[in-house]
């Protein structure tokens, strides 16, 4: 399958400061995006993430370095034409209307004026702001910026959708929402590229990620590969045992009455647990296993980088 | 085309900015004071008010020129909304040349609106309607386009507060000219006067513009010399948008 | 502090805040209408009278000269109409140089800067410096040499006053009466030539009835003037060879003091009086 957008040793400094110091965003970055691939591009704060799309963008010129976009370079109308992109806090023209702020970026894609009218109605109602549809922008929340802000990049209908930490500032509902709409687009064909530092939304719903630390990528491949499916220990909820029987058996982690959270590791100790819960007539409330997670292995690799 | 829906969006925003209104508000009441001012007078009051009248308009449609040009780039990098309009298929220039319409559109407006009360002004008190008003005032509307383009330009990349002062020096030194011309008559012949006639010759000659005493007093003026502002001021403007799409057109929107 | 006393409190620093409003209101307005009667020794703007020249004003106006050069003759003649200030006219000349050179071109300045300086200043020479000024930069306008032939006629300099209806005359587009000036002020000044031959050209080249009347009344008036001069010449002459005056104005051409004598325009006699000497036109030159 050929690459939807690839991106080849990119290099970008800024001149910082009164006297200009040359500081390194970018060193090197490499990735590849295939088509209809929900594509996760994770990093701590200030490690290139939104610098990265915006070169890809046209927004920043970089110093170094290939990108293409459907084969096309950045600044390219070709290369525009299917791409959607929501930035980070989007703010948008404070005086227009949710309807006409839409309709103005329609027309910048010449879109006939019936086809207009369809697409504004369908987009509100699939991110959920038709009632809010003439309401002044200037009036919109944070949440529904972010909803009217996701409208706009699905504008054009793109093969490619740019989506920077989408999801911070949504409540749970929206952020459930916001997901599912994200899944329901790579169903529809589109290819979308996700910047994040929440982990576990990327986790639930991202094919490949590549890992961006200090203007490098340092790691890039599917989600699958990166995380094992090892436990790495048991979290125990359990009453009624006297906490000196436990000591061998776990870790006690908090206590809240007379519940004990006990970290288990070894997976024998779990069984040794249970039976002695079961003698002593305690309760088990919960058991959890916990597995590899995106956010264990990215710490790890924070640290390492 | 894409300018015109820029050119159109921007229309919609700064015919809403509120410093066009109290601006409008003030050059009303100029205009107004022009009839209290003529009272004061003794001898020829329409002159009076004919001179207060086109220099209120001039003074203000200058105003708005450079307080709202100046805010136009600037506030879209600043506000990161020039962020996802640049990520669709619009190209730099489409972009510049859009706000640039959408606010000489609104300037036009505002200019037609107080010309407007001004000829009425003048109409009560002389009877009569001078059609050569109207070539001072469209002169004055000719200024103003180049002057707007000139608050884009410095838009581009500086602050508002900066840019204003800017464009401000810049209509300042454009009316000085012959203060030029007079420094170059005066300093001795060689390289300091060459660097000067230079200097001079790209300089803005704004008085170009300017037919508002000769109207005001009923002077013949050569028509190709209207014919020669109009091109100037023209030219000038599109020498000046050139620079503003060439800074555009390599920056970093960080 | 219980509830009511917390709200009385802020109730009072209220009423607190609303009377001091009023006191300084109330203060504010006496202070002004006190302040305004006291007589100023200077009027707000008076600074104008401290910029050097009005050729480096227009520099710093921008474009807006013609306006500036408005609003500066609006203070003028607000600043020469306050009769507080003593001592204004030292600057009438300076200040409406400054609103020359700012609009030269603008008629109403010259006209009043010289009417103040004639009624109020009383000095013609000043007023005929402000018209010259204007005739200066105007050279086409035949208002202000005709302006100022008219002050220098009311204050009597009636030299001064014929050549300024000279220039006049000769500036195209002059009306006619500026001719007729001219020569009546040439007769005043007794040069009767002069005043001769441009009351025949007036009277040659008038286009109405009226103006031939004056014409011919001045002509007469000239005329009659002239003779009596020659006449009462000729009696003094008559007197000095004599010792007495003669009987009658035949006696002059009897003796050969004068080869015939005089008559008027009309073809008529000078009346002469035996007694007194005197020689009279008779008729009254703007009777005819």
């Amino acid at each position: 399958m050929a690459a939807v957008l690839e991106i080849e040793n990119l290099f970008k400094s800024f001149k910082v400061g009164f006297i200009p110091k040359k500081r390194e965003i970018l060193k090197g970055v490499s990735l590849s995006v295939a088509a209809g691939e929900i594509f996760g591009y994770l990093g701590p704060n200030g490690a290139g993430k939104t610098t990265t799309l915006k070169c890809v963008l046209g927004l920043i010129f970089p110093d170094r370095g290939k990108i293409e976009i459907f084969g096309h370079p950045p600044l390219s109308a070709k290369g525009k034409e299917h791409l959607g992109y929501l930035p980070e806090n989007p703010y948008f023209y404070d005086y227009l209307t949710a309807a006409e702020f839409l309709d103005f970026y329609a027309r910048l894609f010449g879109l006939r004026k019936k086809d207009k009218e369809d697409k504004i109605a369908t987009l509100l109602r699939l991110v959920g702001m038709e009632k809010a549809r003439d309401l002044q922008l200037r009036k919109f929340s944070r949440g529904m910026l972010q909803r009217v802000g996701l409208a706009q990049a699905l504008i054009n209908d793109p093969a490619l959708l740019f989506l920077d930490e989408p999801l911070g500032g949504l409540d749970p509902l929206g952020r459930k929402e916001l997901r599912d709409v994200i899944v329901r687009l790579k169903q529809e064909g589109k290819t979308i590229f996700l910047c994040s530092h929440i982990l576990q939304d990327i986790e639930m719903i991202c094919d490949r990620v590549a890992i961006i630390v200090g203007g490098r990528v340092i790691s890039q491949g599917a989600l699958q590969s990166l995380i094992s499916e090892r436990v790495l220990f048991t979290e125990v909820t359990l009453s009624g045992i006297d906490p000196a029987d436990l000591i061998d058996l776990g870790e006690p982690v908090s206590t809240l009455g007379d519940r004990i959270l006990l970290k288990v590791v070894q997976e024998d100790n779990i069984e040794n647990l249970m039976a002695l819960v079961h003698e002593r007539r305690g309760r088990i409330h919960s058991l959890v296993p916990r597995t590899e997670t995106l956010e264990d292995i990215f710490v790890e690799m924070v640290r390492q980088g | 085309m894409k300018i015109r829906a820029i050119a159109l969006n921007t229309f919609k925003e700064t015919i809403r900015d509120r410093i066009l209104y109290l601006l409008f508000f003030f050059a009303a009441i100029a205009l107004g004071i022009s009839r209290l001012l003529a009272v004061l007078t003794v001898g020829d009051r329409v002159k009076i008010i004919k001179d207060v009248g086109l220099a209120s308009i001039s003074i203000f449609g200058v105003l708005m020129a450079i307080l709202i040009g100046t805010g136009l780039v600037y506030k879209e990098i600043d506000k990161k909304t020039i962020n996802t309009l640049l990520a669709k298929p619009i190209q730099r220039w489409q972009f510049l040349l859009g706000k640039f319409f959408g606010l000489v559109l609104t300037l036009f407006i505002m200019t037609l609106a107080m010309g407007l009360i001004f000829l009425v002004i003048v109409l009560l008190h002389t009877g009569k309607l001078d059609s050569r008003m109207l070539l001072a005032i469209l002169f004055i509307f000719l200024e103003l386009v180049l002057i707007t383009a000139v608050a884009i330009l410095f838009s581009c990349f500086s602050t508002p507060i900066l840019s204003s002062i800017f464009t401000l020096s810049f209509y300042l030194i454009g009316h000085l000219s012959w203060g030029l011309e007079t420094l170059i008559q005066k300093t001795r012949p060689g390289t300091g006067r060459m660097a000067l006639r230079g200097l001079s010759a790209i300089l803005p000659d704004l008085e170009n513009f300017n037919f508002k005493t000769e109207i005001v007093q009923g002077l013949a003026i050569d028509p190709r010399f209207y014919l020669f502002s109009a091109l100037y001021g023209l030219v000038y403007t599109l020498f000046i948008l050139a620079l503003a799409v060439l800074i555009f057109k390599k920056r970093d929107f960080i | 502090m219980t509830k009511t006393a917390t709200l009385r409190r802020k109730g009072s620093a209220t009423l607190l805040i609303v009377v001091l409003i009023f006191l300084s209101c109330g203060g504010l307005v006496s202070l002004k209408t006190a302040v305004d009667r006291i007589p100023r020794k200077k009027i707000p703007g008076a600074s104008i009278i401290y910029i050097p020249s009005g050729k480096y004003l227009k520099y710093a106006t921008f474009g807006y000269s013609s306006l500036v050069a408005d609003l500066v003759y609006l203070w003028a003649i607000q600043y020469y109409t306050t009769y507080t200030i003593v001592d204004r006219f030292q600057n009438l000349e300076h200040i409406f140089s400054i609103i020359a050179e700012l609009d030269p071109r603008y008629a109403d300045p010259y006209e009043i800067g010289a009417l103040i300086a004639v009624n109020e200043a009383r000095d013609l020479g000043l007023a005929l410096k402000i018209l010259d000024m204007g005739l200066a930069k105007n050279p086409d306008q035949w208002i202000f040499p005709f302006e100022a032939g008219h002050h220098a006629q009311r204050a009597g300099d009636y030299e001064t006053a014929r050549k300024y209806y000279e220039k006049t005359m000769r500036i195209p587009g002059a009306p006619d009466i500026a001719k007729r000036l001219y020569a009546a002020a040439g007769f005043r000044t007794m040069d009767l030539e002069e005043s001769w031959k441009i009351w025949l050209e007036v009277y040659n080249t008038a286009q109405d009835e009226r103006t031939k009347r004056i014409a011919s009344k001045h002509l007469y008036q000239v005329k009659s003037t002239s003779d009596m001069n020659l006449l009462k010449g000729a009696v003094q002459q008559f007197r000095d060879r004599f010792q007495r005056l003669p009987s009658g104005l035949e006696d002059l051409v009897r003796v050969g003091i004068l080869a015939s004598l005089p008559r008027d325009l009309d073809g008529k006699d000078y009346v002469y009086n035996p007694k007194t000497g005197e020689t009279k036109a008779p008729s009254v030159w703007w009777k005819r």
